[in-house]
C-alpha cells in the first residue's frame, strides 16, 4: 500500500509540475525552468514521452532476463514474466512513438520523417511485432517459450544499438542527434535543478507504475494458465 | 469561485491540468481494483490446491 501511496504522489507531482513550471530565457526563481533553444514552451515533453521510451528499454531488458532464467529452469512462470515484459515494452514503444510523432508536426512540420531516431524505433517495432507473430503460431507451450525466450534474448542485443547508438552517431532532427549544435538537454544536462528534480522523479514514477503494470500482467497470464490446465 | 472560473479561463492550461490528473486519478483507482481481484482470485486458487 505504500508503494501506491508513493507511486500515486510521485506521479501526481510530476503531472502538477509538468504542466505548470513555467518556462523563461533565464531563470530567476526555483520554480521556473529554462528556455531550451529549438524546443521551446515543447520542452516538457520530455517529462512523459522521455519515461516511455526508457520504460520500452527496461521491459525488453527483463523480458530477456526471465527469457534466461526460463531457459535455464524451465518455468513456465518466468515464460509468464517474460511475456509480460514483452507486452508493456511494445505498449510503451508505441506511445513513445506516439508521442514522438505528435511532438514532431509541431517541431519539424510533420509527424514521420524518417529521422534515425523515428527509424530505429521502428525497427524495434518491428523486430518485437514479429516476437508476438511467433509466439501466436505455436500451440505447444513449452516450443513457445523456448523460442520465445531465445528470441527475446537476440531481440535485445540490438536495442541498445537502436535505441542508444544508431540516432547519436547519425545526423538527424531528434535532439541528441550528431549534428545537434545544442546536444539535446537530455544528453548533455542543459536543464536546470528544478527540471531534473522532475525529470528524474517523472522516470522514477513511470518505473514504478510499469513495474505494478507488470506484476498485474504477469500474474493474470499466470492465473489463466492454471485455471486452462484445471479445465482440460 | 469566480474568481477561480475568471482565472481558470485565462489560464486555460490549468484545465486541461485537472483533467489530467482526474485522468490519473481513474487509471490509478481501476488499477488498484483490479490488483486486488487479482489477489482474491489468488487467494481462491491456492485454497482450492489444497
Amino acid at each position: 500500500m505504500i508503494y501506491k501511496s508513493i507511486l500515486f504522489v510521485l506521479m501526481t507531482l510530476v503531472i502538477i509540475a509538468g504542466f505548470s513550471l513555467p518556462i523563461v530565457p533565464s531563470p530567476s526563481v526555483w520554480y521556473e525552468i529554462p528556455n531550451i533553444p529549438g524546443l521551446e514552451e515543447k520542452a516538457k515533453i520530455i517529462f512523459f514521452h522521455v519515461p516511455t521510451a526508457w520504460l520500452s528499454v527496461v521491459a525488453f531488458l527483463m523480458a530477456m532476463i526471465y527469457g534466461i532464467k526460463y531457459l535455464r529452469k524451465q518455468n513456465m512462470d518466468d515464460d509468464a514474466k517474460s511475456n509480460a515484459a514483452l507486452q508493456l515494452g511494445m505498449i510503451f514503444t508505441i506511445l513513445a512513438t506516439v508521442t514522438g510523432s505528435i511532438w514532431a508536426k509541431f517541431t519539424w512540420g510533420a509527424f514521420w520523417h524518417w529521422d534515425p531516431r523515428e527509424t530505429s524505433i521502428f525497427i524495434l517495432l518491428l523486430i518485437y511485432g514479429s516476437l508476438f507473430a511467433l509466439r501466436s503460431a505455436i500451440e505447444n507451450e513449452d516450443k513457445r517459450a523456448k523460442l520465445s525466450a531465445v528470441y527475446s534474448i537476440i531481440a535485445f542485443l540490438t536495442v541498445p544499438f537502436f535505441i542508444f547508438i544508431m540516432p547519436r552517431i547519425m545526423s538527424g532532427l531528434h535532439p541528441g542527434s550528431a549534428n545537434d549544435d545544442n546536444l539535446g538537454p537530455v544528453v548533455d544536462f542543459k536543464m536546470n535543478g528544478t527540471m531534473q528534480i522532475v525529470f528524474y522523479t517523472s522516470l522514477i514514477a513511470f518505473t514504478m507504475f510499469y513495474y505494478w503494470m507488470w506484476k498485474i500482467g504477469y500474474k493474470s497470464i499466470i492465473i489463466k494458465d492454471r485455471l486452462h490446465k484445471k479445465i482440460i | 469561485m469566480e474568481n477561480l472560473f475568471g482565472f481558470l479561463e485565462n489560464n486555460s492550461i490549468y484545465i486541461v491540468l485537472f483533467i489530467v490528473l482526474t485522468i490519473w486519478a481513474g487509471i490509478f483507482t481501476y488499477m488498484n481494483s483490479l490488483d486486488k481481484r487479482l489477489k482474491e482470485i489468488e487467494i481462491e486458487l491456492k485454497g482450492d490446491n489444497k
